[in-house]
């Protein structure tokens, strides 16, 4: 058999041997399923005494819409929550990129309730951030995962982005997914420091915040609108969560700007059913012979 | 040598659904006026509607560049019949003519699919679906594009046509109502786009009865 | 044919999987047809973006004047906006020698136009016409040229703008932009522009697009054109920059107060 195999035992971390396969199959002509794109747009945004999240409701599978209102910001710890965006994946496309998420996101969440359990205090946002970019960096891109991560700790509010890779960003205002340059045709062009924060705040972070919290929530709502109405992959419902110092407040579908168009006045009928064939029901503890207890599976 | 694009493909997909209906005497054209290209919308205003002759009418989705060209020659086309003939091609002559034109690009096809509406010479509904290599076929009811794979089934479901295998041929013109067309029309596009990213924001419908040719719009989803 | 043979696996000819495989194969037969090997070029100094609008009195359009070769920013007086015959204005992004042949072709047909000596000149509707089935016929040749031209102008009181890319995709719009603008200048314009902008409003609104895709676009530069096709003929500005603002403080020492963060 292979000697490679036997003569390099695996010395833990990761293995990339199906990498490689990979690579080989699809250089000799065997193809693996293609790639497609999940859109998505995310944001986050840094205010006068806090971060808003925001994130819009779909979920495609190629050019189907799944899910018309699914939730893409992910909680991490009472005071720091994440969006998601997948940037590709397999045919499994929007399965795999939620459930990836929602691992991700649970995994990390779980490591920080435990670590709050040991410290007895609250999670940090560069804890959270250090623990995706490490599983995302072990995994090198192959868990295709681009975040926009934010929350108050003790040292302020903080946002940051993650790419698929492990490389991460911070940033005054975040956008991601498919919507991203939409999004961020919007803070570009409305985006300023220190807008209508009439006196100064006694915080020695308080150079960085700038809106009023009304002011940041149509700010956010506007940018996932943008990627909502131009961006394919995006669209359905506004989500945004608002996190400030000693409180979150997530309003789901906090805009729903996408009603169905046309419903017929008389409506639908779908006339035959699946012929029934057989009603008789045959119960199977007469047809298998059940053991009940018993020892099968030791040796 | 700055070499960064990726293999350059002379087709793109701008995306779009069409339907057509046909009753006992009038037809049912429409398709969305979006236009995309991945994901990103051109406009939401293009119509993919052409009107061929004066009881014929065309929707087209696919590559924009390519529908542009067809319709044109169509139109050429026509032209030379009516100097020829003196008179309007008939619908069913159109869509023979259709689809030789999309066979004689068998090898570098017009990517383009069509559904083909207007009355016979009898005045009933007509309708015929293509492909984008030119074979067709003359049914009751069709619907080609993006959105195609979500609507068929409803229709199917709704619109029940007898068997072309049944002899003698049945006449496949669905039992509808003018109205009653425009309605399941409007209803199909309506739910296409919920589901279909490349349809939407508005529907266009052409009427062809008696009376000509009548136009009318609905909004639908923007995003 | 080598191409074809070595590129398709041979069980695969009858069940084609996927799109670009089915492009693939449809590419080669056509090469086989044409009876040469694929005769695409590829672009060597490119100009990025291109954003109009119609406002009151007729089409504002907006390109800075970068070229660039790859990545490097090769040009900097790069003029990619040029007035055609009486009542036209074009604009092109992509290859810039692609773009001067068009030139070139326009000014033929325009000279042809006006030796008819009619008193009839070509609208901006008939030049975009024309453009169109240049670039669809060069794509059929598969040899496109490699630009995304925007046509705007105004002839008998009617404004026109629309635009036709490198593979003969075209429509009209109210408003329009090239590459990376229909990304970033398009939401823009889509929530801001409206019919009855005034001569002021639209320069500021390109002005805000212009300075979206400075910030966000690599091969964007901070030297800019605007020009203005009205019923009256084309004006085109002296070149100018955009006033950015780089300073916020949360830019300026990012990991500040996150500390660990990177």
């Amino acid at each position: 058999m292979s000697k490679s195999v036997i003569e390099t035992p695996p010395k833990g971390g990761f293995s990339f041997d199906l990498c490689k396969r990979n690579e080989m199959l699809s250089k000799k002509g065997v193809n693996p399923p293609s790639f497609r794109k999940t859109g998505t747009t995310i944001v986050g945004l840094i205010f006068q005494d806090g971060v808003i999240l925001g994130a819009d409701t779909r979920a495609t599978e190629g050019p189907i819409v799944c899910d018309k209102n699914c939730e893409k910001i992910h909680y991490m710890a009472p005071n720091i929550y994440c969006c998601g965006a997948g940037t590709a994946a397999d045919t499994e496309a929007v399965t795999a990129i939620v459930i990836l998420l929602c691992l991700c996101s649970d995994m990390v969440s779980s490591q920080l309730q435990l670590h709050r359990y040991h410290t007895g205090r609250e999670s940090r946002v560069v804890t959270a951030l250090t623990l995706l970019k490490r599983h995302l960096f072990n995994y090198q891109g192959y868990v295709s995962a681009a975040l926009v991560l934010g929350g108050v700790d003790v040292t302020g509010p903080h946002l940051h982005t993650i790419y698929p890779h492990g490389s991460t960003d911070t940033l005054p205002f975040a956008t991601m997914g498919s919507g991203s340059l939409a999004a961020m045709a919007v803070f570009e062009s409305k985006y300023r420091e220190g807008l209508t924060v009439s006196s100064p705040i006694p915080f020695f972070w308080s150079l960085i915040f700038l809106f009023q919290r009304n002011e940041g929530i149509e700010l956010v709502t506007e940018a996932i609108c943008s990627g909502i109405f131009n961006d394919l992959g995006s669209g359905s419902n506004v989500d945004i969560c608002v996190i400030t110092k000693g409180g979150k407040e997530y309003l789901r579908n906090h805009l729903q700007p996408n009603p169905r168009t046309y419903t017929s006045s008389k409506g639908y009928s779908f006339p035959k059913k699946t012929e029934v064939l057989l009603t008789k029901i045959i119960p199977l503890k007469e047809k298998v012979e059940i053991i009940e207890g018993g020892d099968a599976m030791e040796e | 040598m700055p070499k960064e694009q990726a293999n350059w493909s002379p087709y793109d997909n701008n995306g779009g659904s069409c339907v057509a209906v046909a009753g006992a005497d009038y037809c049912v054209i429409a398709a969305d006026t979006r236009m995309s290209t991945g994901y990103n919308i051109l406009t939401r205003d293009y119509s993919k509607i052409c009107k061929l002759a004066d009881k014929c009418v065309m929707a087209s989705s696919g590559f924009q560049a390519d529908v542009k060209a067809l319709q044109k020659h169509l139109a050429a086309r026509h032209l030379i019949y009516q100097h020829q003939h003196n008179k309007q091609m008939s619908c069913p002559a159109m869509a023979q003519l259709l689809s030789n034109t999309l066979y004689y690009k068998r090898f570098f096809p017009y990517y383009s699919f069509n559904v083909l509406g207007g009355l016979d010479n009898e005045g009933k509904g007509c309708v015929f679906t293509y492909d984008a290599v030119g074979s067709y076929e003359k049914v009751g009811y069709s619907s080609q594009g993006s959105g195609s794979t979500l609507i068929m089934p409803f229709l199917d479901n709704q619109l029940k046509s007898p068997s072309p295998l049944l002899l003698p041929a049945q006449d496949a013109v669905t039992p509808l109502a003018e109205a009653e067309a425009i309605d399941l029309v409007k209803t199909v596009f309506a739910s296409a786009s919920e589901r279909d990213i490349y349809t939407g924001d508005k529907l266009e419908i052409v009427v062809i009865n008696a009376d000509g040719i009548r136009r009318e719009y609905m909004d639908l989803r923007k995003d | 044919m080598n191409f074809m043979a070595s590129k398709q696996p041979e069980n695969s000819l009858l069940g084609l999987e996927s799109d670009s495989q089915r492009t693939l194969y449809v590419t080669c037969l056509i090469s086989i047809e044409l009876g040469s090997s694929l005769d695409v070029r590829y672009p060597y100094v490119t100009g990025t973006s291109v954003v109009a609008l119609k406002y009151k009195d007729g089409i504002l359009m907006a390109a800075d004047m970068g070229g660039s070769y790859g990545s490097t920013l090769r040009y900097k007086s790069v003029e990619r906006m040029k007035p055609i015959g009486k009542h036209s204005l074009l604009g092109a992004s992509g290859e810039i020698s692609d773009f001067q042949e068009i030139l070139r072709y326009l000014d033929e047909l325009i000279l042809y136009d006006n030796m008819w000596d009619d008193g009839n000149s070509l609208g901006p509707k008939e030049v975009h016409n024309y453009l169109t089935r240049v670039m669809y016929n060069r794509r059929n040749k598969f040899n496109p040229l490699w630009n995304s031209l925007v046509l705007g102008g105004v002839k008998n009181g009617q404004k026109y703008l629309g635009t036709v890319s490198m593979i003969g995709v075209n429509f009209e719009d109210n408003h329009v932009a090239t590459g990376f603008g229909n990304h970033l200048a398009r939401p823009v314009l889509r929530q801001e522009w409206h019919e009855n902008l005034s001569f002021e409003d639209g320069v500021r609104l390109l002005e805000k697009c212009m300075r979206v895709l400075l910030y966000r676009d690599r091969s964007a530069v901070n030297k800019l054109q605007i020009a203005k096709i009205t019923e009256d003929g084309v004006t085109i500005s002296q070149p100018y920059s955009l006033k950015t603002y780089w300073e916020f403080s949360a830019f300026e020492n990012p990991a500040q107060g996150a500390i660990g963060s990177w």
